[in-house]
């Protein structure tokens, strides 16, 4: 089967077995890869209501048919798992290693289930599969674990690890890879954690089966060269994403103390050209020409990678403007294995809460030393408040109470990343609507919001720009496992998808063909959430309810006096159902599911709720 | 009138310069700012004033924050 290995491996760690599994053609055209496989697999092997952290629960980890393969961008790999932090399908996307070394060992995917007995690291070559003690690391951050994997198989073996995070069951845990890469942030750190193992590291020394292996090389070098080039004359990587913070200022569309502000004078302090100054070293995934890792010195002395979400969310959202500081904070959720952008808005939520004296505390914005404490104290789950914070702030205001829920800058039980929605309906929709909880990979529309239309639109351009968006950025790059940036960032055209997707399977489909799975995998994960919820209600897809507040409406600036409205937004969101084929709670009707090749799995769902 | 130009991310580099002020005639548009600061106008570019995006030809202010920036897509 050219394009895929063929197979899936399936370990447990209860019972250390492992088997290779084959699929079929069909399961591999329907469902692509990565999220496709994932949701697909978690969806037919998860009994609704297990606990996301118990050895019910399945971590998978699945490539996509570019994966590996020298190309643009193809160094990533899908992580995924019931969450921890929103009860559904979670997922996330990582730079790593693995994605070649787990091909090359001749698997598209690996299920790991049950739970260990004791801290385990699992090692994988080729057709060999060991369970291996990592007592040695447990308890230790994701630096130290790293370079003890590298010590012992050297530095091009595929690594995933955890850190304190996810073996305390931090709900936003996130998996780490290489010097600064995270993914996951729906909780897939803490479901390693729940199984307890520490690392999965990979090796391959097969081939990937490909329909035109001397076409896709020649393409596929060709093309990162391309991509250098463009990168170097569009200038993104001198800032790389961090770029965005200075405009996202102008605009009043920066996440200043838990999203209170839109924009703050001093935000200049930490934006690209700062960050770029303060640059020591540049790292990135694998197969990537346009690298954005930014890596600064941090307060201590550190080599901290930053980006604009881990920038955004760490600094001005905690009214933390210095460089070093936030270099700090961003070390310290990578070394514990802390999702950044959860991090960031579970500080900014506590502080607010405090504020507005819903909890008693001494905890500020601004406070540098006070948000490293509580990290460590979250990480560790130590004392009270750790245990709480720990939990996400949908279930600390849940604690908290006090109305705090509203300033709780969440949906489903995920924190929403850097982009400020006080103003920007079309974005909020996108926060609202992702699947998995407030993700910005689905779907990101500001400048369109901006430039095409206008900001204070609810219609249902803005509704199909988002679904046009998920069905690329959620979809596409999802299942076909790619890094969105040379499309998003430096126009690297679509078409070469389909292009390298025929040289290496055979297939030639279209975009069109593309956008089908992704809306069949869009489905699917709402099938998912609709067994788990099955009294889901809309309201699950509404932004934060601060938004909405006619009292948190900014003085001055750009969007002086504005909010997001209810009943409009709500009409926005009906658009975005009624395109989809959506019934009126977010669910796709039989008719759509019956469209995208997925009735008998609808059938499957009505056991525990309702279609219509 | 007293219009200041700012440039976002890649720009500063690529142009030379971050923030400047330029006094420039009444009835000075959008466009004609971007061709005083020469700023390739075959770039992708989403220029806003006062945090709102432009319309082409539209005539600024005193005062006016002209902000222009690469269009991002958000990460
Ligand atoms: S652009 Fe950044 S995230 Fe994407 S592959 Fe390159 S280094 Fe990784």
């Amino acid at each position: 089967m050219n394009g895929w290995t063929g197979h899936i491996l399936r370990v447990n760690l209860t019972t250390k077995t492992f088997k290779k599994e084959a699929f079929s053609e069909d399961f591999a055209r329907k469902w692509i890869g990565g999220r496709g496989f994932a949701v697909k697999i978690l969806y037919d092997e998860l009994a609704p209501g297990i606990d996301p952290l118990g050895p019910d629960n399945k971590f998978i980890v699945a490539l996509g048919p570019i994966a590996g393969i020298p190309a643009p961008n193809t160094g990533k790999a899908v992580v995924a798992g019931k969450s921890p932090s929103t009860g559904g399908y979670g997922d996330g996307n990582i730079g790593t290693r693995v994605a070649e070394q787990l091909r090359k060992a001749g698997y598209d995917a690996l299920i790991v289930e049950g739970r260990a007995a004791g801290p385990t690291m699992l090692y994988i070559e080729d057709d060999k599969v060991e369970f291996l003690p990592a007592d040695a690391v447990w308890g230790q951050g994701t630096y130290v674990t790293n370079d003890w994997i590298y010590a012992k198989y050297g530095k091009s073996v595929g690594v995933l690890n955890i850190g304190q995070a996810g073996e305390n069951l931090v709900r936003y845990a996130v998996v780490r890879s290489l010097e600064g890469r995270a993914g996951g942030r729906t909780g897939m750190g803490a479901v390693m954690g729940s199984k307890l193992l520490k690392a999965v590291v990979v090796k391959g020394t097969k081939s990937i089966p490909q329909a035109d292996p001397a076409g896709m090389k020649k393409v596929g070098h060709d093309d990162l060269r391309e991509v250098h080039r463009i990168d170097k004359e569009a200038g993104w990587s001198i800032q790389s994403t961090n770029g965005v913070l200075a405009w996202c200022n102008e605009v009043a569309a920066l996440p200043v103390r838990n999203f209170r502000k839109t924009h703050h004078p001093d935000a200049w302090k930490c934006d690209g050209e700062r960050l770029n100054n303060a640059r020591i070293a540049t790292y990135g995934c694998p197969n990537c020409t346009m690298r954005c890792g930014i890596t600064i010195h941090d307060e201590e002395g550190r080599e901290s990678e930053l980006d604009y979400e881990n920038v955004g969310l760490l600094g001005p959202n905690l009214e933390i403007f210095d460089l070093p500081a936030i270099g700090s904070l961003n070390y310290l959720c990578d070394d514990y294995g802390i999702d950044t952008m959860s991090g960031g808005c579970v500080l900014s939520f506590y502080a607010d809460a405090i504020d507005r004296g819903a909890v008693p505390g001494g905890y500020k914005f601004g406070d540098v030393a006070g948000s490293k404490a509580l990290l460590g104290q979250i990480a560790r789950r130590e004392g009270e408040i750790g245990n709480i914070l720990a939990e996400g702030s949908m279930r600390a205001a849940r604690k908290f109470g006090h109305g705090s829920i509203d300033y709780a800058m969440q949906v489903k039980g995920l924190e929403v990343a850097a982009y400020n929605c006080k103003f920007i309906p079309g974005m909020a929709l996108a926060f609202g609507v992702s699947p998995i909880g407030a993700h910005h990979k689905e779907s990101w529309v500001i400048t369109f919001e901006l430039k095409q239309t206008s900001r204070e639109s609810y219609g249902p351009e803005k509704a199909q720009k988002v679904i046009d968006l998920q069905r690329i950025r959620g979809g596409l790059f999802e299942y076909i496992v790619a890094c969105r940036f040379p499309w998003i960032e430096v126009g690297w055209s679509l078409e070469n998808y389909p292009k390298y997707f025929k040289l290496v399977s055979g297939l030639d489909w279209t975009l069109d063909d593309f956008w089908t799975i992704s809306d069949r995998i869009y489905s699917m994960i709402k099938l998912f959430w609709l067994r788990e919820y099955p009294e889901t209600d809309r309201k699950l897809d509404y932004p934060p309810a601060v938004w909405f507040d006619p009292a948190n409406v900014d003085t001055e600036g750009p969007i002086a006096g504005k909010h997001l409205e209810v009943d409009k937004y709500d009409g926005l969101l009906q658009h975005y159902y009624d395109l989809r084929g959506y019934d009126r709670r977010g669910i796709p009707t039989k008719a759509t599911l019956e469209r995208l090749g997925v009735a008998e799995e609808g059938r499957a769902a009505e056991k525990f709720g309702k279609l219509s | 009138m007293k219009i200041t130009v700012k440039l976002i991310g890649p720009f500063v580099q690529l142009f030379g310069f971050s923030e400047k002020e330029l006094d420039v005639p009444g009835g000075t548009t959008a466009d004609d700012l971007i061709g005083l600061v020469s700023i390739d106008r075959s770039r992708p570019k989403i220029v806003t004033r006062n945090g709102r995006a432009v319309v082409p030809g539209e005539a600024l202010a005193e005062g006016d924050r002209l902000v222009i920036s690469p269009i991002y897509s958000g990460g």
